[in-house]
């Protein structure tokens, strides 16, 4: 009994560290608090979202950001909201993990008199105070007209997809699909390999097994097109290949096309700068747009030291 | 009925004798679902990329990390436990190695053991708790798998460690990726064999001669066969314990070494759900998962059934939804194939 007891009381101090090792907080001069709930930050894209936001409210000192991680879970995040209405901050920024479950507890914190800053991805209705996110389907398309450009208008084409049951997967892989079209652009491969990179390599290997000539890997993301790289690369043939993902994380994609390992990139942006100007016109009584449509950029070799080149919009 | 099947050759009693002794023996099953697989392959080829060298060798790099990790989960699973930890102990091992390769720039020689060190000791910390406060090891693998997860994360500060270094000003420079990295994920005898294959037919070795040669093999199985009567042979138990989890650590650690040269960098959310893959190799190979029966050329085999199902599900580009239900169906098939007859 009493080693079990100190089995308990050895564990719950292992849980308090855990706990307390996350959370540091830079002291400001309190003038408005900005509470941010973000899905998770298992993904580094959100790290980057987190990173933008607190580097933009950093200049601000009259503005103090308090960050909560839902760790993938749902009923925290609507735990994170309603915790923020009773602490009652001056505005709440949420990038929600699903729509449905989290429209009614962001509709109560406008109700209860806070405005709500909508991040990446939507919520239902329009009970929030603006919407910031950027469009996969352009920039899929953007990749398409892009890639079209540089072939030549034909090529083979192997695609490297998203979790195709997620959103950003399906529109990376229609908008891809448009902007390609009337081409004689051919995808002669395409497989799912969930956003992950080991699963990148492995698709690879088997598209490099079956085809001898393979001209470009579109990849859905930064890290599956670095994975098709090393594929090709080990079987000698990643001169050959041209490779593209997106995302363009200043410390992934960007650095892969400086250090020439892909061709090109094209940004998805994290929109924490732009969240944080809004929340600063909201605190300030101005008008906002209710929707907001990022731009993205596209880092190519060419272009990547001069800070790549806007596209679509 | 009974005159027709004796005319048939294969049935005559001596043959019919055989094939019960053949199929009474783990190995050869298990070796006959392989070949069940391998001729899956040569059927589904892939537009012939089956009957090419380079798919094989490729099967069996993108097979091994799991293998290695099977083979530390083997000798956990026949002392009659189960290690869910070690996913998460690759991934803090891979940022670890990645730390202090890519950003501390140590010698391999210096960081490997230190490597080494930490994923053995998580496993031993586990067996420690297992064997000296009686918990279950579900529960206190579990325990090590989120800890340690959350210890990669902290480590990494929740980012891909990469050969791109943050300097004090917020800016990024770009190193090399280290001489150890390319030299683990390169291959030999002329390209034809991958450095991180040999790396799990070692660990197979290493795991072989434990169970099989030493007398600390018996003691697992011992443990595993029947815990209270071992104790009281005067098996010292909990030490066999602490030793079969440290294994299964050291073989993580030896795992996440080997994920992170192939990536290139270390990632904080790698080996996700690879302790299910792992299992699922020891349970295909034929070792029971209540203990005591087993071993590690059944891994072996496994390692290469679940390896090669993935291979040819990827060069058919079976859609994911398929890829899934497949290997649902193959693995119950392969049990059942596998399935001891009494």
């Amino acid at each position: 009994m009493k080693a079990r007891t100190r089995t308990i009381i050895s564990m719950s101090g292992l849980f308090a560290l855990c706990l307390t090792v996350g959370c540091e907080r830079t002291p400001h001069e309190k003038v408005f608090t900005i509470g941010m709930s973000q899905c998770n930050l298992g993904e580094p894209w959100r790290v980057q979202m987190n990173a933008d936001v607190k580097n933009a409210a950093d200049k601000h000192p009259n503005i103090k950001v308090i960050f909560k991680d839902a760790q993938n879970d749902t009923l925290k995040q609507r735990a994170h909201i309603e915790e923020f209405v009773s602490a009652g901050v001056g505005l709440i920024i949420i990038s929600p993990k699903e729509a449905a479950p989290l429209t009614e507890p962001v509709a109560k914190a406008v109700d209860a008199g806070i405005p709500v800053i909508v991040l990446d991805r939507r919520v239902l209705g329009d009970k929030y105070t603006c919407f910031i996110g950027a469009d996969n389907k352009l920039i899929g398309r953007e990749a398409g007209k892009w890639i079209v450009k540089k072939l030549g208008g034909q090529g083979k084409v192997v695609e490297l997809k998203g979790l195709m049951t997620s959103t950003p997967g399906q529109d990376r892989h229609t908008g891809f699909r448009a902007g390609i079209e009337g081409s004689q652009i051919e995808v002669i491969f395409e497989a799912d390999m969930k956003w992950l990179e080991p699963d990148a390599r492995k698709e690879m290997e088997s598209a490099l097994a079956r085809f001898d000539e393979i001209d470009l890997v579109y990849a859905h993301n930064d890290p599956g097109a670095h994975g098709a790289y090393l594929a090709a690369k080990a079987a000698g043939r990643e001169t050959d290949i041209m490779f593209v993902g997106i995302d363009a994380l200043p410390h992934e994609g960007v650095m892969y096309v400086k250090q020439g390992i892909l061709d090109a990139t094209l940004q998805y942006p994290t929109g924490g700068a732009e969240a944080i100007d809004i929340a600063l016109k909201i605190l300030n009584g101005e008008e906002v747009p209710k929707e907001i449509t990022l731009g993205s950029r596209i880092f190519t070799t060419e272009n990547v030291e001069a800070g790549g080149e806007l596209i679509g919009s | 009925m009974s005159d027709e099947l004796k005319s048939i050759p294969s049935l005559s009693p001596a043959h019919a004798a055989w094939w019960r002794e053949a199929l009474r023996n783990p190995v050869f099953t298990a070796a006959a679902a392989f070949g069940l697989v391998l001729v899956l392959g040569l059927i589904f080829s892939g537009d012939g990329a089956f009957y090419k060298w380079g798919t094989h060798r490729d099967a069996l790099r993108q097979a091994s990390v799991y293998g290695i990790l099977a083979c530390g989960m083997t000798v956990v699973i026949i002392s009659a436990g189960i290690d869910l930890s070690v996913g998460s102990v690759l991934a803090l091992v891979a940022v670890s190695f990645s730390i202090l390769s890519i950003h501390w720039g140590w010698s391999p020689w210096v960081a490997i053991p230190a490597c080494l060190a930490v994923g053995t000791a998580c496993g031993a910390v586990t067996g420690g708790i297992i064997a000296r406060f009686a918990i279950q090891p579900f529960i206190v693998t579990l325990s090590m798998m989120v800890f340690a997860r959350g210890m990669a994360k902290y480590v990494s500060g929740g980012m891909k460690v990469s050969t791109a270094v943050q300097g004090a000003d917020g800016t990024y420079s770009y190193v090399d990726v280290p001489e150890i990295f390319r030299l683990i994920d390169s291959r030999l005898l002329g390209e034809n064999l991958s450095v991180v294959s040999l790396i799990f037919l070692a660990c197979v070795v290493i795991s072989w001669i434990g169970l099989s040669r030493l007398r600390w093999g018996r003691y697992i199985y011992a443990i595993g066969g029947n815990e209270a009567a071992a104790r009281l042979s005067g098996v010292p138990v909990g030490a066999m314990k602490v030793a079969a989890y440290g294994l299964a650590g050291l073989f993580a650690a030896v795992a996440g070494i080997c994920q992170a040269a192939q990536e290139q960098q270390g990632d904080p959310e790698a080996g996700i759900a690879y302790e299910l893959s792992a299992i699922a190799i020891v349970v295909i190979g034929g070792t029971n998962l209540m203990g005591g029966r087993g071993g590690i050329g059944l891994t072996l085999l496994g390692t290469l059934i679940i390896g090669y199902i993935e291979k040819i599900l990827s060069i058919n580009a079976v859609p994911e939804a398929n890829r899934l239900m497949l290997t649902g169906v193959i693995i119950v098939a392969a049990v059942l194939i596998q399935r001891r007859r009494v």
